[in-house]
Parts: structure tokens; sequence; C-alpha cells
């Protein structure tokens, strides 16, 4: 093939583009730290990218349901537990109360205001709210579980379990209930039954008005131990099952966030790597073009 | 063979050497310059007298050398194809910046298109799951979601904008294809007459083959050989230049994005108004016009649907904060569902009208938090907006991929088509040094024979016949 001067220049023209557009783009994904930068850069590696990103915002949204449904959840036991320790206290008074003749009036007075005031405790204790929400309303949109001063259920949802669960999404699949409603933790007013507050008002009443029936209210308090225990070992299951998410949220976030590095970030060393070889070459070119298109016959001839 | 026929020969010598050191001078002159092809002087013995007078002897010794005709040196062939080769270049490098230039609109992936911004919304719904009836979370719903919305228009609006600028920009192609093809024309004339004149038409020849070569990276031209030393160019099959004429183009068609069309806009002859078929750079545009563009702004105009359709699905399986059932979320700005990537409206403006509530709680307010839940599980839905998105946002990338390696193929074959091109017509120093040194040598040579002759018939003329004197 004939070749001229013209032909080398240009052919020296393209290889050092090429040279300087290799470099370029290396050097732009070592300062962007990013190998993707655009969809054509690796469409496949673009698509996986946008996937992981997509379910890095999902754990992160779970990691925050998990940590909302905890808060709701400990608020809850808590409440419970304060509510075991002062119906213990109930029931030390009540049988105190049963022991019939050995008490003067005065001492049936203490009894009795000391259990009320303890039932309005438990009151506001089954009101308790997070952020504004009663923990023991249901669905409720009102401001209160229980009416203050009648004791009156106002929330949503009966003892057999609520109809609208309140749960928090923990993961794709999973979903955890994380309230209990009034009626499960506390029992049901009927024409039968009395729930934890009426019943504490009974033997608050009955303490005064009528001893003999406390010895029937010992038993209804009994069953409203056991069910409020109930209640809160309900719970610590659920704060367990939240726990473990969590667990598995935190691994899932950490491989999520090291795939992403992995499809979207450069590989430092070896980017780096590429560069000094590219720059190699870029001046091995640049050197053989000088030495190239310098000389011609005329240097030669006299 | 007379006498002094020797002298003759040697002028004739002396002359050609002479033309040879001039054409060396012209291609040294036009080493760089572009388009020029190297010429070389024809050199050509004169024969003696091929049919002698009677009587008269021929001593068979021809009468010298003929340098009359100097020659372009070049391969008809080699030019077809860097014809071809830079129209398929030139629409290829078109196709690849069409589709850089939609990929910017995108910006993806990253953390400020469109994907994060819908991500921002389902988060937002999440949040409203956890608190149903916290305004603060409600409101974020309303604010990501209309930042969803203002990210769908703009990405929409930017696609328009190429659309303009590229339409635009054919106009401004016209009127360059057209001033070329006249001076095509122009070039075609004078060397025709130039050459029935006799006179040398190399630099207008390669002036127009420059000019020809551009018309086909322009428009995908083709150019055919004409009678005395013409050319004849040929686009999509219909003759743009004939020897001394040309025929105008013109775009005909819409200058707006959504009537955009295959065939409309178009290119038409003027006058006459014939369709043509382009290729290169026209063509690459008008297929950017009816095609690519087009193309992208329908699947981003699918991605709003879907997202309406979304939204406005599971606010209808809700109730809202009043009780009511969720009324829908988006419509096409005027009421209608005719919607699209550029009119895509959020109608809700009150966060009470989020429907986070199951269907079920209907008429009695609840702080239920069902369907917030469902709307914020849309997002891992398997046919959901964001894989439709996604898809989009893939395809593109493959598309454009695709483009840039064809575009770097392309870019060896012109190379190497160039490459042979130079090889034939180009200057080369060290050639040009070398004729240099024979021309050199050849005129010494020559006027050496002059002396020589001119010594010979001093003999003869003043020392023949003294002898004694």
């Amino acid at each position: 093939m004939r070749v001229t001067q013209r032909s080398i220049a240009l052919t020296s023209l393209q290889g050092l583009n090429r040279n300087q557009e290799a470099v370029a783009k290396l050097q732009q994904q070592l300062t962007s730290g990013r190998s993707i930068s655009k969809p054509s850069d690796d469409p496949t590696g673009t698509n996986a990218a946008m996937q992981t990103r997509q379910e890095i915002a999902g754990a992160k949204q779970y990691a925050r349901n998990i940590s909302d449904g905890m808060s709701q959840l400990d608020a809850t036991d808590s409440a419970l537990q304060s509510m075991v320790t002062q119906l213990h206290r109930v029931r030390a008074l009540t049988l105190q109360g049963a022991n019939a003749g050995a008490m003067s009036d005065a001492s049936r007075a203490a009894i009795s205001t000391e259990v009320a005031g303890i039932r309005d405790s438990l009151l506001a204790l089954a009101n308790t709210t997070v952020q504004g929400q009663p923990i023991f309303g249901g669905v409720t949109s009102g401001p209160t579980a229980y009416d203050p001063t009648t004791g009156t259920y106002q929330g949503v949802g009966g003892a057999a379990g609520a109809s609208f669960p309140v749960t928090r999404q923990v993961s794709d699949t999973d979903s955890v209930r994380i309230d209990v409603t009034g009626p499960e933790a506390f029992g049901e007013s009927t024409s039968t039954s009395r729930d934890l507050f009426q019943l504490v008002g009974d033997i608050a009443d009955h303490a005064v008005s009528d001893p003999g029936s406390l010895a029937g209210d010992l038993d209804g308090l009994d069953e409203a131990l056991d069910r409020l225990l109930g209640a809160a070992s309900d719970i610590g299951t659920r704060t367990n099952r939240m726990e473990t998410a969590q667990q598995v949220n935190s691994d899932l976030q950490l491989t999520l966030t090291s795939r992403s590095a992995d499809i979207e970030n450069v590989d430092l060393a070896k980017t780096i790597m590429y560069l000094n070889m590219q720059q190699t070459s870029y001046e091995a070119a640049l050197s053989a073009t000088a030495k190239v298109i310098q000389p011609t016959l005329a240097d030669f001839l006299r | 063979m007379s006498t002094f026929s020797g002298l003759n020969t040697a002028t004739t010598a002396l002359w050609a050497q002479q033309r040879g050191l001039d054409v060396s001078g012209q291609n040294i002159a036009n080493v760089n310059t572009v388009g020029y092809s190297r010429q070389r002087a024809e050199l050509q013995s004169i024969s003696g007298t091929p049919v002698p007078a009677m009587y008269a002897t021929s001593s068979q010794v021809g009468q010298g050398v003929d340098a009359d005709k100097v020659i372009r040196i070049r391969d008809a062939f080699l030019e077809s194809r860097a014809q071809a080769e830079s129209a398929t270049s030139a629409r290829l490098t078109v196709a690849q910046e069409t589709l850089a230039q939609i990929e910017q609109a995108f910006r993806e992936p990253g953390d400020t298109g469109i994907q994060a911004k819908m991500t921002a919304v389902y988060t937002a719904w999440s949040d409203v799951a956890n608190h149903p009836t916290e305004d603060g979370a409600r409101t974020a719903v309303l604010q990501k979601t209309a930042t969803l919305v203002a990210e769908l228009h703009t990405t929409s609006a930017n696609l328009d904008e190429q659309w303009t600028q590229t339409r635009d920009s054919l106009d401004v192609l016209a009127q360059d294809v057209n001033a070329k093809a006249s001076s095509i024309a122009d070039l075609n004339t004078a060397i025709k007459r130039a050459t029935l004149s006799g006179q040398p038409v190399n630099e207008l020849s390669d002036k127009r083959d420059v000019l020809v070569l551009e018309l086909s990276a322009a428009i995908g031209a083709a150019s055919s050989p004409g009678e005395n030393g013409q050319v004849d160019v040929v686009v999509g099959g219909a003759t743009l230049i004939s020897g001394g004429s040309a025929m105008g183009l013109q775009v005909v068609g819409t200058r707006k994005p959504g009537e955009a069309a295959p065939g409309n806009p178009s290119f038409v002859t003027a006058p006459g108004g014939t369709p043509l078929t382009l290729g290169g750079t026209a063509g690459a545009k008008l297929t950017a016009l009816s095609d690519t563009i087009p193309g992208y702004q329908a699947s981003l105009d699918q991605v709003a649907q879907q997202v309406a359709a979304e939204f406005n699905e599971a606010q209808a399986t809700g109730v809202d904060k009043n009780g009511a059932v969720g009324a829908a979320m988006f419509d096409d700005g005027a009421g209608g569902a005719a919607i699209t990537a550029a009119n895509l409206n959020l109608r809700i403006k009150d966060t009470d009208l989020l429907a986070a509530a199951a269907l079920t709680t209907q008429g009695q307010p609840t702080s239920d938090n069902t369907n917030a839940k469902a709307t914020a599980a849309l997002q891992t839905k398997s046919d959901g907006a964001v894989v439709g998105y996604r898809k989009l946002i893939v395809s593109l990338g493959v598309e454009a991929a695709v483009a840039t390696s064809s575009l770097a193929t392309q870019a060896v074959v012109s190379s190497q088509v160039d490459a042979s091109r130079e090889s034939v017509s180009g200057v080369n120093l060290d050639e040009e040094m070398t004729n240099m040194l024979q021309f050199q040598h050849a005129y010494s040579a020559a006027a050496r024979l002059i002396t020589t002759i001119d010594e010979t018939l001093d003999v003869l003329i003043n020392r023949t016949g003294r002898v004694g004197l």
C-alpha cells in the first residue's frame, strides 16, 4: 500500500484521538466514581442498578416501618406491664376487703378510694397514645380508646380480634400486627361479663357496699390478670418477630448496598491500572507520531 | 531525419522535464489540501514518421517526448465507496447523537431521574401507612407526587425540545444542500467548457468531487460520471444534478412534535414536490423525527398513563380520611383520561382525600392503613409503572449502546476507505522529491544533449572542409 504524509498524519491523529478518548472515559469514571453514567454504558447493569436502587429504598422504608412498629409495641408492653403491677395491688386490696368482719368502715372506705384511684390510673394507661393514636383503640380516629370517666370502649375492634388490625409492612412479603385492641387485653362489657375497668369499679363499690360479692370479683380479677398477661406475652412474641425482621432487614440493606456498589461504582484499583496503561500507550503514540511525522527526504538531500 | 532534429528532440525533452517539475511543484504545494488528487504529467514518446514521404528515408528514431497531458490520479471505485461510507457514517453519527441526547433527558441511573421520584412517592405512601391520620405524612405524599408529575413534564418537554431543534436543523440542512447542488452544477458547466476547449480541469474536478462527497454525507447522494468530465448526482432514485442543472430540495410537513409520523416531515423536490428517500444526515434526522423521538415520547406517555391508572385504581379501592371512597388522583388536566406525560395532572390538593383506609370502613372515618399499605406495595408489582419505566430505560440503553458500537465499527470502515483513497490519490513528499531528482537529472541530460549536438554541428559547420587551411 502506498503511504503518504497526509495518510500518516490522519492515522496518527485518529490513533491519538482514540487514545485520548479512552483516557477521558477512564478519567470520567474515576472522578465520578461511577462506572455507569448513562444507560448505554451497560444496559444490563443499568437494569440491575435501577432494581437495586429501588430495593434499597424499599429496605430503608421497611427499616423505618419496623422501628415505628417497635416503638408502639414497646409502649403497649410497658402499659400492659404497669397495668399488671397495679392489678396485683387491686387483688391484694380485694383480698383484704373480703376478710369480712375484721375491718372498720373507715378501712373499707380507704380500700374503696384506693381501688377507685387505681381504676382511674388503669383507664389513663389504657388511653396511652403514640403520636396521637390511642394504642388500645384499634383503628379509631378518635383521641381516646376508653371514655376517661365512664370507661366505655370507644375504639374499633372487639375481643374476637380486630377486623382492621394495625399492621406494619416489615418486608416485601411479611407484615406484623402491632396493636392489641382494648377488648382483647381488658375484656368486654356485656350482659354476662365485665371488662377490667367495670370490674375494678365494681370492686371499689363492693368494698364499701357489698363486701360479700368481693370473692366473686376476685375470680373475675384473676381472669382479667390472665387475659392481660396473655396480651403482654402476645406483644412480646410480636416484638421478637420485629427484632428478627430488623436483623434480616439490616443484613439485606448491607447486601443491597454492596451489590449496588458492585454494579455502579468503579473498581478503583482496576480503573487506575487501566488509566496508567492507557496513559503509557498514549505517550507511546505521541512519541511515535513525533518521530514519524517529522522527517522527509528533504532532510537527507542536499 | 533532418540535421537539426536532434536539437528539436532535446527541446521537447527540456520542455517535458520542466513540465514534470511544475507538476511536482503543484503536488507539493497541495500536499495538505483536502480533496486534492495528485497529478502526473503523462510523458509520451513521439514516434518517427509512421508513413514516410516518397523517397524519404526514415531513421526509425522518435521525435522526442510529449508532455501535454496532466492527469489526476484517483480510483473511481474508491471514490464511490467513499460516498456510500460517508453517507452511512453521517447517518449513524446522527442516530447515535439522537439517542445520547434522549439518554440525557432521562438522567438514569441516578438520584435525580423519574425512578428516584417514583420511589419517593411509594415511600411517602408507606409513611402514611405508618401514621394514616397524620397530616404531615399525607402532605408528603402530595408533594412527592407533584414532584414526580413535574419530572414527567420536564422529561417530556426535553424530548419535545429535542424534536423541535432537530426539525429546525432540517431547514438549514436543505439550504446547505441546495447551495452545494448549485455549486456542483456550476462547476460541471465550467468543466464541460474547459474540457471542450482542451483546458486542464483537474483542480475544478477536485473541487467538485469534494462537494459531491459532502452532499453524500448530507443526504446520501451518489454520483455517476457524465459526458465531458461532468458528473450526475442521484439521490433516492431521483436525479438531483444532471450536468449543469440542479434541482432543489425542501422540507415539508409538520412543525409540531405531536403530529410527527413516518413521512411527515419529509424532503421533497422543489419544484415538483416529489417525495425523496434520503440517507446520510438528512435521513437519520428524519428517522429521529418520525420514529426515535416520538417512540420514546410514547413510551414515556405510557409510563405516565401507568402511574395514573395505578394510583387512580388504588384510590378507588380505599376510603379517605372523611370516610368517603377515594377520588381519582390524576387526570389529563381537563378532567379527562387522555393522559400523556406532558398533561398528567395531580387532581387532589387536599391531604384528607388520600385513601389510606380499607374500602370496608366506608362511611366511618378510621385510622386504618390497609389501602395505604397496598398503595405503597405497588412498587413491587411485577407489571407496575416502576417496572414499565425500567423497561423503557433498559431498551433505550440497549438501543443507544448498539448505535454507539455500530458507529465505532463504521468509523473503522470509513477510515479504511479514506486510507485507501489517500493511498491512491494522496501526495507523498518523498515520491515528489524523487521525481524532482529524476526530472532534474533528465533536464541536465537534455541540456547536455544540446551542448553535444552543438559541438557536433560546430565540427560540421566550422571545421569541416578546411583541410590544409
